[in-house]
């Protein structure tokens, strides 16, 4: 056991807030007040992931065959890292990277990996999560939507609901219920699906977590090949474990998290407030929070780069972010007090991406869930 | 970054449990808190192995250091592990015989192994100032934390003062020290209780089983992996005074906490002398007092990194 970065690892992080320092706009923190579902950040995204990708850097940690240059799990937490701290230009980018390819690459035909990892790898790639519906959220294996085989297609019906980032993908990671006589786990498969089929409806859903920020995704008579479906028919579930896993400490969310506070100190101390003993205490909690939360997010990759798989600390990891991620914000809030309340104003915009940290990627108890079954191998009723 | 034990890590872990397997327990544990006193022959037998110089040994470090700490405190041996496998080395570069004690001029009320300790290591602020303590410097206490605990009667002028700075090195190794101490109690008090309420039936199920019990558990489990990395790092990096603060303020809160959840999922069970749960979870009370507490660790934190 030993903590602490490699010189080189170092080094890229320095190459990193260098390359960062030159290509972000002056009014980046403008721009990025909606957070990396905008409209905004997509298309600035256009631009910027190329040149990421451009020095080998977007998926570094991809194997060479795939567009990568087999870089450490540790390498891509530093990106991961150094992106989430200025508001992810990598818009939705970022999952690509994470997840989608990663479980391309693990399920995917020689055709699906070659028509979908190049984009990725080149920064071209927009894609979004079609898992919850309106009767399967917490309970995903509830889910309903129907592909019937037809052929050479499926013809999907239903709807998935809470999407983000739906306003730029090019392709949907989508879960289906191929087996209309199935019941839960089994019976499922995962469809990855071109957005520009007859039949896609797209509906933004208002919301207070800022604009174009969820949306409905309505299914009706799409027609998908059988080509797209990624991994065995009807045993789809192990696809869509396998993708959550990577997703839930994909991205470094505590980082941005460790980053505002450390931009709300700033703020507090031109506003003499470090003097305040309370102050302090609830900045030291939340600094706290924070470091737990980014050694336990370390341990999850640090696993990953050893090749296990999958495991309950991923849960916990998630549990924590989220506890730190939450007590942040809400500091955020009291700092400023009312001043806060203008929208974009720094706190209020971190406050607001913030919100849904418990209940994004599965909630805080689901995760406890898996957390009490698999890590204290607690009984099931 | 690698956060699995090497093997010469390993081998120490393995080989301190061995020795606490005979030398220590809840038992134990129980059978010294009656008679106040400390495990001195559970001391010599550490020291004799050579388990209380690893911070400083020429191939292990204050990692290993913290990983003995944890598991001495983990099987409920009742010595001052903290203050001698890590304070110590850490302020003065080199180990001290005999138990130890660390005390705050700043702070009143009684002190861990204060009756028992043959050096004090004192906070006085700017400096910390240390201590050959004589019989008369300290007197016992009753105290129902399950350490012995004695209240220090010396003059804060008679030690030999360590140069300025000590004071704050002496702080952060504390912290560490208490926190990687808290580390091993909360570990052993969610064991006995998981194991508690996988076995305790009502309504005709296991407790365990209810998700009202899971969730607080989960939430348990969380803290205490976090605090064990938080720990460990520290540790490693040699007890930064930023790191050392916000680690002992996230396992001051997490001791608190398990120790509540600890006591309400073991029912009245859990305040029983006959169930070990009380060894760990009375002991996390104290701990979780020592060093200042945790509005004093969280000021701190905030202090070293941002003011």
């Amino acid at each position: 056991m030993e903590f602490g970065w490699s010189d080189e690892d170092r080094g890229f992080r320095q190459e990193l807030a260098e390359f960062l320092a030159e290509n972000l706009p002056d009014d980046w923190e403008e721009r990025s007040k909606d957070g990396p579902g905008s409209d905004v950040q997509a298309r600035f995204s256009r631009e910027f992931c190329p040149k990421l990708a451009e020095r080998g850097w977007l998926t570094q940690n991809w194997p060479r065959e795939y567009g990568g240059a087999a870089a450490s799990a540790w390498r891509h937490i530093i990106l991961g890292e150094e992106m989430w701290r200025v508001g992810e230009p990598r818009s939705s980018q970022y999952m690509n990277v994470n997840w989608v390819g990663p479980t391309i690459m693990r399920y995917g035909t020689e055709e699906q990996q070659r028509e979908h990892l190049p984009p990725i790898a080149r920064g071209e790639a927009f894609w979004c999560q079609g898992f919850s519906e309106p009767e399967a959220g917490s309970d995903l294996v509830s889910l309903r939507t129907q592909a019937r085989r037809d052929g050479e297609h499926y013809v999907v019906n239903g709807s998935k609901i809470w999407t983000s980032y739906v306003n730029h993908a090019q392709h949907c990671f989508l879960v289906v219920r191929t087996d209309p006589e199935s019941k839960r786990h089994k019976g499922i498969s995962v469809l990855l699906c071109p957005m520009d089929l007859p039949g896609i409806e797209v509906r933004e859903i208002p919301s207070v977590v800022g604009e174009r920020y969820f949306f409905e995704v309505f299914f009706t008579d799409v027609e998908v090949p059988v080509a797209c479906r990624l991994g065995p028919e009807n045993e789809g579930w192990d696809v869509v474990t396998y993708s959550l896993a990577y997703e839930r400490v994909g991205a470094a969310r505590y980082a941005r998290a460790a980053l505002t506070l450390d931009e709300l100190a700033r703020r507090a101390e031109e506003r003499g407030l470090l003097d305040d003993p309370r102050i302090l205490e609830k900045l030291g909690e939340a600094r706290a929070l924070c470091e737990a939360s980014r050694l336990l997010t370390y341990r999850v990759i640090d696993l990953r780069e050893r090749g296990l798989p999958p495991s309950a600390d991923t849960n916990v990891a998630r549990v924590a972010g989220t506890t730190a991620e939450l007590a942040v914000a809400n500091l955020a809030l009291e700092l400023f007090g009312p001043e806060a309340l203008e929208y974009g104003h720094f706190a209020e915009s971190h406050f607001r991406l913030a919100m849904t940290a418990g209940v994004a990627v599965g909630t805080t108890e689901v995760n406890l869930n898996l957390v009490a079954s698999r890590f204290l191998d607690l009984p099931r009723e | 970054m690698d956060f699995e034990l090497n093997e010469q890590q390993r081998a120490i872990v393995e080989a301190a449990e061995v020795l606490l397997a005979r030398h220590a327990g809840a038992a134990r544990a129980v059978k010294l808190d009656a008679e106040r006193e400390a495990d001195s022959a559970l001391e010599a037998a550490l020291d004799e192995a050579g388990f209380l110089d690893v911070a400083l040994g020429d191939e292990t470090g204050f990692l290993e250091a913290a990983l003995v700490t944890e598991a001495v405190a983990r099987a409920g041996g009742c010595i001052p592990i903290g203050a001698r496998a890590l304070v110590a080395p850490g302020l003065l570069g080199r180990g001290v015989s005999g138990p130890v004690a660390v005390a705050s001029a700043a702070i009143a009320g009684p002190v861990r192994f204060a009756a028992e300790a043959r050096t004090l290591l004192l906070d006085t602020g700017e400096e910390a100032r240390i201590f050959a303590l004589e019989s008369g410097d300290a007197q016992r206490v009753r105290s129902n934390f399950m350490f012995p605990m004695g209240r220090l009667q010396v003059d804060a002028g008679r030690g030999e003062a360590l140069g300025p700075g000590s004071g704050e090195r002496l702080r952060a190794w504390w912290r560490t020290a208490v926190a990687a101490e808290a580390v091993g109690a909360m570990r052993a008090a969610l064991d006995v209780t998981v194991a508690y309420v996988k076995r305790r039936r009502q309504f005709g199920r296991a407790i365990g089983s209810f998700q009202a019990v899971q969730h607080r558990l989960a939430h348990c489990a969380v803290r205490v992996e976090a605090a064990r990395w938080l720990v460990y790092e520290t540790a490693y990096d040699g007890a930064p005074a930023a790191a050392a603060a916000a680690t002992a303020a996230y396992v001051a809160d997490a001791a608190e906490k398990v120790h509540a959840e600890t006591h309400q999922l073991t029912g009245a069970m859990g305040f029983t002398r006959e169930h070990d749960l009380h060894v760990w979870s009375m002991r996390l009370q104290a701990l979780r007092l020592e060093a200042g507490g945790l509005a004093s660790h969280r000021i701190a934190a905030a202090r070293e990194r941002w003011a």
